[in-house]
């Protein structure tokens, strides 16, 4: 596979439906990918497809984020024939209510699972009920595929292992400017992880690691972006033009999923349990405030950058609650903020263009 | 705790409050403030006073509270039993804020919220809460600033993020109760097991903020109590299938207040026991909250706190006499699973069942048993801009409604206590419409 033009969702889709796997459909954000894995079967995950979203409208009020929107509109327009059947994270009101509505009010003939991460802070309980919930999911899976083989889970999820282990190889060499990438390819290689299999996606990954990494640093003017998505696409051809690097991620989606090494001695469910539950801090699970701020600070540290940019998805409460807070706490230390309001697949407007410009001028002088 | 503060806290509630009360009510009686009755309604209900009575002591002895009893801010779905065995002083923002939309002044008070960087876009009573908390004003005088934060994930995840951005703010532990949400009819062996964990859990950090030894004996005095106070709160409101209804949910809505806020002391248990007779007395002599009952109605979702007089005026107009709400029948709901004999499980299988923590599909049977109940022939559906999980669904749950009962709705955009989201001549071409098909 050439990683630098990897196929589409649907062609990949295509590929996989035609080798006899099966597709599930997974809505945002925290769940095991593993056990889909076990079974052989292929989540794909629906952030941000491309849709015109007016027919949603029929079901879902206009102060409803774009996500669940475009998610919805690619079930209600047909378009996931090819999928046999839905998971809903419990990740906010609106997907945990766009769950239920799926399932009892539209009739979609679909299998749709629920997941339930518990919230943090993780007490004593947390970790028995998790691993409960990843179990009733499992069994629930089995109801629709059959019994995996015996060391299916277990090799899933040493394969998940590599593939965070690869990620954060990515992310560091991305934080030290050591890979030579652009944003976009960046980006189009860290979010293989939410369609593709890890037979492709770990070699593809490793592949352009290799290629990619350089021995020296590059040391380009560079901010820490944070929000939910890296969409719309149209922000990262703004960006590489401006030479504003993005060192590191605090998105929903991509380093706020990025979990730390499991023992390898855990059994399967366990290892899973430490895995999602050691996940970084996130306003979806209630982290609170100061760890997130932490850990942007951390991440704004890596890789030198000099200021965050929040792109935040409109009317996404998790993310809208905790900003103005960080935004204070990252203006004391000394580090710029922008806050930018999009919706997926919209594109960056003028305005909001000129804005970046603006803010990569101020990183640049801060530079020197 | 200190000496001098339970000091004044006690001249307070055994002088200060009922000098207070004795002033207010001079004041009323020389000014002959008894709201006269409009052309289409009764009497208001002679308990209204005492309801007034009981809610503005609470918040006027809120602001000695500090210092005298641990204080603590509590979500309305939360289990305040568990607080209340340990004498926490109790302040509700949520029912704090629907006092700020209903004297209009909720606005301001968001907007002074979002001048420091909330988006308009986040639940109003969490923006006016934050816009009480940054300005110091608020309509009640002063709340206290809490010791605890106490919340509970049942109603809405907003109210977890919210109560993350308080803990920041002051500085003080927050108690989160998760309770995973029910899409299979109710909690799993499994759920109950990881709430009443957490429960157990809270209790060393309760202990330390109050200063109290958890005492079993207490929380089960509690929860009896509390208990009693539901089912009466459901009786109160199993009064409304009475034709003609004895009072309109937009009465229900400001009654609503001692069930949320008080739940667990004495004073609301008493409270609705008067306000259970008084209501009975009205339906045994045939007497209607209108004076002609011509059309039952459904309510969905909370209130629109800065426009219930209004619409109460404008329904009662036209004999239209709203009998039920999904709202107010939240806190009946699931009293009967309480259990004083198994506190800390009956509390996670209680508070877990409540409407918001339920599948969309549990939510449509409940509304079509309420409309059969109640004889309901039409329904209202406030979709709030606030409150993501109340209002995603209900475009859905209206055709289901009609689909199925032949119940004909009506959607009315708007919000809860944010009257800048609110348009009047779009709700009000909408109810038009919708009291025309009815008389159709
Ligand atoms: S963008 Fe925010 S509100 Fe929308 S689905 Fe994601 S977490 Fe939920
Ligand atoms: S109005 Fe809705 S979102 Fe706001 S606190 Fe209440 S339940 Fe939560």
């Amino acid at each position: 596979m050439d990683v630098s033009k990897p196929p589409s969702r649907k062609e990949y889709m295509t590929m996989q439906k035609g080798r006899g796997r099966g597709l599930f459909g997974v809505f945002p954000g925290r769940y095991p990918r593993e056990l889909f894995w076990s079974h052989g079967v292929l989540p794909m995950e629906i952030w941000d497809p491309v849709l015109d979203t007016s027919g949603s409208g029929v079901h879902l009020q206009p102060t409803i984020c774009s996500i669940v929107k475009a998610g919805l509109e690619l079930i209600i327009q047909g378009k996931c024939d090819d999928l046999d059947g839905f998971l809903f994270p419990h990740t906010c009101d609106s997907i945990q209510n766009l769950g239920s509505m799926v399932r009892d009010y539209l009739d979609v003939s679909k299998p749709c699972l629920f997941f339930y991460p518990p919230k943090a802070p993780y007490g004593r309980a947390s970790r028995v009920f998790f691993r409960r919930e990843l179990e009733r999911l499992a069994l629930e899976l089995e109801g629709i595929y059959g019994r995996p083989d015996r060391d299916a889970l277990h090799n899933a999820v040493v394969q998940g292992r590599e593939v965070q282990k690869t990620l954060a190889a990515l992310y560091a060499a991305r934080a030290e400017g050591r890979l030579d990438a652009s944003n976009s390819e960046f980006y189009r290689v860290v979010r293989l992880v939410e369609y593709m299999h890890p037979d492709d996606m770990l070699p593809a990954m490793k592949e352009f690691l290799d290629q990619r990494t350089t021995n020296h640093s590059v040391r380009t003017p560079c901010l820490v972006l944070s929000g939910v998505l890296p969409n719309p696409e149209g922000l990262f051809p703004v960006l590489d033009q401006l030479g504003l690097r993005v060192g590191d991620d605090d998105l929903l989606s991509c380093g706020r999923r990025l979990s730390g090494e499991t023992d390898s001695g855990l059994d399967a469910l366990d290892s899973l349990v430490e895995s999602i539950l050691g996940m970084p801090a996130c306003s979806t699970i209630n982290s609170p405030i100061e760890e997130r701020r932490k850990q942007i600070i951390r991440k704004t540290g890596r890789c030198s950058a000099g200021g965050v940019l929040f792109n935040v998805i409109k009317f996404c409460e998790p993310d809208l609650f905790y900003y103005p807070y960080l935004r204070e706490s990252l203006r004391k230390q000394g580090i710029k903020t922008l806050f930018l309001e999009n919706e997926v697949n919209r594109d960056i407007s003028g305005q909001t263009e000129t804005r970046i410009e603006a803010f990569a001028e101020m990183i640049r002088r801060r530079r020197e | 705790m200190s000496l001098t503060a339970r000091a004044r806290f006690r001249f307070m509630k055994d002088m200060g409050a009922p000098a207070l009360m004795a002033g207010s009510r001079a004041f009323m009686r020389a000014r002959g403030r008894r709201r006269a009755p409009g052309p289409d309604t009764a009497p208001p209900l002679a308990c209204g006073r005492r309801l007034r009575e009981i809610m503005t002591r609470h918040y006027f002895l809120s602001r000695y509270a500090k210092g005298a009893a641990p204080v603590a801010w509590v979500t309305s779905g939360a289990p305040v039993e568990l607080l209340r065995a340990f004498g926490f002083y109790t302040v509700y923002p949520e029912n704090h804020g629907a006092l700020c939309g209903a004297k209009g002044v909720g606005a301001r008070l968001c907007s002074v919220a979002e001048r420091n960087g909330y988006s308009q876009d986040l639940c109003s009573y969490a923006r006016i809460d934050l816009g009480v908390a940054l300005s110091g004003n608020s309509p009640a005088g002063k709340l206290p600033r809490p010791d605890l934060l106490f919340a509970s994930n049942n109603i809405c995840q907003t109210v977890a993020y919210w109560y993350t951005v308080l803990a920041e703010q002051w500085g003080v532990p927050f108690l989160l109760f998760d309770t995973p949400f029910n899409h299979a009819g109710g909690p799993s062996g499994a759920d109950i097991a990881y709430m009443t964990s957490q429960l157990e859990d809270m209790l060393p950090t309760l202990e330390r903020v109050s200063g109290c030894k958890f005492r079993m004996k207490a929380l089960e005095a509690v929860l009896d109590l509390s208990k009693e106070t539901a089912e009466t709160w459901g009786a109160v409101l199993g009064t409304m299938k009475a034709v003609p209804s004895p009072m309109t949910i937009f009465e229900a809505f400001v009654h609503l207040a001692p069930v949320v806020s008080l739940r667990g002391l004495p004073v609301a248990l008493e409270y609705y026991r008067v306000l259970f007779e008084e209501l009975n007395q009205r339906v045994a002599r045939g007497q209607g909250a209108l004076r002609e009952e011509r059309k039952r109605l459904m309510w969905d979702n909370i209130a629109v706190w800065y426009k219930v007089r209004d619409f109460s005026t404008l329904f009662a107009e036209r004999g239209m006499s709203f009998v039920t709400a999904t709202y107010t029948n939240a806190w009946a709901e699931t009293a009967s699973d309480m259990d004083a004999g198994r506190p800390l499980e009956s509390i996670a299988r209680t508070y877990s069942r409540v409407i918001l923590n339920n599948s969309l599909g549990d939510r449509l049977r409940l509304m079509e048993q309420l409309i059969r109940d109640y004889r309901v022939e039409g329904l209202v559906i406030h979709s709030a801009r606030s409150c993501k999980p109340y209002s995603v669904g209900q475009y859905d749950l209206k055709r289901l409604l009609l689909e199925r009962l032949g119940v004909p709705s009506v959607v009315i955009e708007a919000d809860i206590a944010d009257e800048r989201a609110y348009s009047e001549q779009q709700t009000r071409t909408r109810l038009e419409a919708f009291f025309e098909a009815l008389e159709s």
